[in-house]
């Protein structure tokens, strides 16, 4: 993925809001990204629009050598249908269907799914499939979360603050699945957070300051999440 | 500042507020225009009938001489007595293609207060003793005659000549029917003359009366003279005496003002109610939204009163934006409803005004009905506190519904499919309202399809089916069938002549009873063809009768029952009895049957034919009518087409009615849809926007909200099915009469045309909610907190 001079600009009002300016990046097979920055610095704009969810008031943006900065909303649709996964800070799990069928419901959209039996082993909630939402933990539903948006098997996998409602044990748990996601099966991981500690388990880290890319740093030797601590 | 509020909010969710203004103008505008119009005929009915002295009794008969009226008079109980002189003749009209037919009706020119009086509309009192008549308006209307033109009648088999010196109208004859199978008055041919007395005798010879009418001292009723009066005038040969409240014209004025009456009364209320509930539910729905802003208003010292106030101003806009422009346009429509009735009604005073009075009340009702159902749906997120408020509400669980355990219907379904089966559940009183408002959408528009395909079929199967015949000639009198026959088969063009009895009869069954005609028809007869309920042609009996559906209703009589004859044919005072032997289905009329040669047998008074039906080639009526308008002994020359082609005129104007309902009931179907896709839409922004996060398209998300609706619409349709029966029978309860019987059938078309209705308009509220659904934001939806 190839983005080149991203800008996105909101009207609000009277007033323009340059949320984005100039940003230029690539993004690789394999690799977790994390994406730095203090609220209003730009992050959730950036990952709306690398997840077709928005699109750019200019500037170019490459998938595979597919252009996104030109797509229709119906492109965008099969875009994230078949190459984008998300994972939200407060889960938005349909709540009246079970585990089980939040990511079934997933499935039967998918061009090659995963086994839902596979990934609920994997995110250690097997026994709980037949659960609702409401009967979930917090954490317990960011795993259900990750594994609708697995499910899929997307090439990229967007997350905007996995952790942020989580305490510190049960994001580690998500964070860990998240790597193993990235390594395992090959894919991009991208994670939008402001805390800095998480940032250790990133191939790359993006900082982000009023809406400029002001710094990619490069990680040489990513920690594994369970030695991180905050 | 809270007002701009209010019109921001009414203008995010316009579609449904608009809907709901329409379905509140629509029984508005019933309301205003329906008892408007209804107080005015009822109103100008009674003036009438108080002014011109309209008779409480009515009795015709054979001859009675004029001097044995004044006795009558004696008789307890009875105010007022006068014997008159009833004849109908034909006019003289050349031209015309239709016979025209004149009732002459006796009155005494010298009579200060008489009993249906003639309110003299132009012209001049009438000589006892001048060849002058007053006319009915209608009639002198619609042959656009004038004051001292002369109109020829056939009297006696004789041509004579009266002047017209005035036009007026009598409480006798509102609505003037000719016979009783006529169904609609028709002032080209048939009117009322009022002649005097002393014209009459010379016109036919007679010096006796036919017809007596009476009216009541206050508190006694008909039935406490009724038997008196039999008895004092059985000599002079009683055929039938009835109440006020059987009188022809004043029946039919009477049902049709009771329909109005009620229909002004139920239809808005329905609709209203329409309106109330889905007034409610957007409420609760934007009170739940808002209840962070109420949190907010509270916190800041505004009183829970302020607040409700605040959010009761939008049923307030809701319910005057309804009822003002409802109000208006009834008073308009009442205008144009006044002159519908006009056309069929002949009565003095008859308008409707702007009614300031009804116009109130209809504001008042819209107001009583949208304040309540907007005050019911707000008053629970008033109640929390502030910092409640302030806080969301309790996130709504989820849980496994007793469908699931149908595992073979479960694991039909597919994940959205379970979702929206769920949903379902979890707004239990939602979903019920969408299901009644599908029913209703359904089953209104199939009653009136089915209304229209009956009238349809009521008219061809009596016209196409049963009265085969092309001319029917009427007889004065009853005469020999054969000579008759012989004479008419003879006439060039006729190809087949078939005569036929119609004996006016009292048909008894313990205390109740019917005056009715029995038709005497000839064992194999072409011309008139008698079916029964599956359609099958059955012959006339020898022995009994055949009766109509209505008629052994009526009399509460099943095959087997034994019926009590009276007629004024016999003399004979010893008690008659028939059997019935058949039960027919019959739409237009209501009649008793039987074999002709039986009917003249029971009669014992030889072969006698009251009537003759005629196949004949085309082009014959014209002469036909031209040899015999002189003719002493025929009453009437009809020819069905005519007959037919006027019936289907008059019912044509049902026709427009009938596409107003089908739109009406498609705007219900669009409101209640539309507003509760769009609630659910709002409640649901979240679960759907994920989903296209996921990938969805907004075909797919939107998918689960329509499979919800049509899961519903199918059950609701099914249970539209019986409703729209029910809706038909009490129709057709509110519509029959003696002349006009409404089978309760819908029909496979009409089921047809309410699904059509129906899915239309569940599908245009869809369509309008998709464009929603393409409009989500996923980007701020996703970024709120839950």
């Amino acid at each position: 993925m190839r983005a080149e001079e991203l800008c996105k600009t909101y009207k609000m009002g009277e007033v323009t809001v340059e949320a984005l300016k100039n940003a230029s990046f690539e993004l690789y097979e394999g690799e977790l990204v994390v994406v730095l920055g203090p609220s209003g610095s730009g992050k959730s704009t950036l990952l709306n629009i690398i997840g077709g969810m928005d699109t750019a008031t200019s500037g170019r943006l490459y998938y595979r050598d597919t252009p996104l900065h030109t797509a229709d909303s119906k492109q965008l649709t099969f875009y994230r249908r078949n190459d984008v996964g998300f994972v939200f800070q407060f889960y938005n799990l349909m709540p009246n269907l079970t585990a089980y069928e939040n990511i079934a419901l997933a499935v039967q959209i998918a061009q090659n799914p995963l086994s839902i039996e596979e990934l609920l082993e994997k995110v250690g909630l097997a026994d709980r499939a037949q659960h609702f939402p409401s009967q979930l933990s917090g954490g317990e539903q960011q795993r259900i979360a990750i594994a609708r948006a697995l499910v899929k098997n997307p090439q990229i996998l967007l997350c905007d603050e996995p952790t942020g409602a989580l305490d510190f044990a049960t994001s580690i748990q998500v964070l860990k699945l998240l790597k193993e996601f990235c390594t395992a099966y090959n894919k991009t991981v991208i994670i939008i957070t402001h805390n800095t500690a998480i940032a250790q388990i990133a191939h790359r880290v993006f900082h982000l300051k009023d809406g400029r890319i002001v710094k990619i740093e490069n990680n040489p030797h990513p920690i594994p999440p369970e030695k991180v601590t905050w | 500042m809270l007002w701009r509020k209010v019109f921001r909010d009414l203008k995010g969710n316009k579609g449904t507020y608009l809907a709901c203004m329409v379905i509140m103008i629509i029984a508005i505008l019933i309301f205003t225009s329906f008892s408007n119009v209804a107080d005015n005929l009822r109103m100008s009915q009674q003036n009438f009938y108080q002014n011109q002295n309209f008779a409480d009794g009515f009795i015709e008969m054979e001859a009675l001489p004029f001097g044995e009226i004044n006795k009558l008079q004696k008789i307890q109980g009875i105010k007022q007595i006068e014997g008159r002189m009833v004849k109908d003749v034909q006019v003289w009209a050349p031209d015309s293609e239709e016979s025209v037919y004149l009732r002459l009706v006796s009155i005494d020119p010298l009579e200060d207060n008489p009993l249906n009086g003639v309110f003299l509309t132009q012209g001049i009192p009438l000589k006892r003793d001048e060849m002058k008549i007053w006319l009915d308006s209608k009639f002198f209307e619609a042959h656009n005659l004038q004051l001292n033109d002369e109109i020829e009648i056939i009297a006696g088999g004789k041509k004579r000549a009266l002047t017209i010196a005035g036009v007026g109208q009598s409480p006798e004859f509102i609505y003037a029917l000719r016979t009783s199978a006529d169904v609609y008055p028709d002032p080209m041919t048939f009117g009322i003359a009022f002649v005097p007395l002393e014209i009459m005798e010379k016109l036919f010879g007679e010096r006796a009366f036919n017809n007596v009418i009476f009216s009541l001292k206050p508190g006694v009723k008909f039935d406490f003279v009724k038997d008196t009066l039999e008895w004092e005038l059985k000599p002079y040969g009683v055929k039938s005496i009835f109440p006020r409240a059987d009188q022809v014209s004043h029946l039919l004025l009477e049902t049709e003002l009771e329909n109005l009456e009620t229909m002004a009364q139920i239809m808005p209320v329905m609709f209203l109610a329409i309106a109330a509930m889905i007034l409610y539910i957007s409420l609760k729905r934007l009170t739940e939204q808002q209840r962070g802003q109420i949190g907010i208003l509270k916190a800041f010292g505004y009183t829970r009163r302020e607040i409700i106030g605040h959010y009761l101003t939008y049923p307030l806009i809701i319910a005057l934006g309804g009822s003002i422009p409802g109000g208006l346009l009834g008073s308009m429509l009442s205008g144009y409803l006044a002159q519908i009735y006009q056309v069929f009604f002949n009565m003095p005073d008859l308008s409707a005004k702007f009614s300031p009075r009804y116009f109130f009340l209809g504001i008042i009702l819209s107001l009583v009905f949208s304040l309540w159902a907007g005050y019911q749906g707000c008053k629970n997120v008033l109640r929390l506190e502030p910092a409640q408020a302030l806080r969301p509400p309790a996130p709504p669980g989820g849980g496994p519904i007793w469908l699931e355990k149908i595992s073979f219907f479960w694991n039909m379904l597919t994940v959205q499919g379970m979702m929206a089966v769920r949903n379902l559940s979890r707004n239990k009183g939602r979903s019920i309202f969408i299901f009644l408002g599908i029913m209703f959408c359904f089953a209104m528009s199939g009653f009136t399809w089915s209304m229209n395909d009956l009238i349809q079929t009521m008219l061809y199967d009596q016209y196409e089916k049963v009265e085969v015949y092309d001319i029917k000639l009427s007889l004065m009198l009853p005469l020999d069938q054969k000579d008759a026959a012989r004479e008419l088969a003879a006439f060039p063009g006729v190809l087949d002549v078939e005569p036929m009895a119609e004996i006016p009869v009292t048909l008894q069954k313990n205390w109740l009873e019917k005056d009715v005609s029995i038709l005497g028809i000839p064992e194999n007869s072409q011309l008139y063809i008698i079916l029964d309920n599956k359609g099958r042609k059955i012959p006339p009996p020898k022995e009994g009768l055949l009766l109509s559906e209505r008629l052994a209703a009526l009399l509460e009589v099943d095959i087997g029952s034994k019926l009590r004859i009276d007629t004024p044919l016999i003399d004979d005072w010893s008690p008659k009895e028939l059997e019935v032997t058949g039960i027919i289905p019959q739409y237009v009329g209501m009649g008793a049957y039987m074999e002709l040669n039986a009917l003249q047998q029971f009669l014992g008074q030889g072969p006698l034919a009251t009537s003759f039906m005629l196949k004949t080639a085309q082009g014959t009526i014209k002469p036909l009518q031209e040899k015999y308008r002189h003719s002493p002994f025929l009453a009437a020359i009809e020819a069905k087409d005519q007959k037919l082609g006027k019936m289907q005129e008059m019912m044509a104007s049902y026709g427009s009615t009938i596409y107003l309902f089908a739109l009406i009931s498609m705007i219900i179907g669009f409101a209640i849809i539309y507003s509760s896709s769009t609630i659910t839409l709002s409640e649901r922004s979240r679960e759907l926007a994920s989903m296209m996060v996921l990938g969805m398209t907004p075909r797919e998300v939107l998918s689960v909200i329509t499979f919800e609706q049509w899961f519903l619409a199918w059950g609701a349709m099914a249970a539209g099915i019986p409703m729209s029966k029910l809706m038909l029978g009490s129709m057709s309860q509110a519509l029959s009469s003696d002349v006009f019987t409404m089978p309760v059938i819908i029909t496979p078309s009409s089921y047809l045309l309410a699904f059509l209705v129906t899915a239309a308009s569940i599908g245009i509220a869809q369509l309008a909610a998709a464009r929603k659904v393409t409009k989500l934001s996923l980007v701020e939806v996703l970024k709120a907190r839950e």
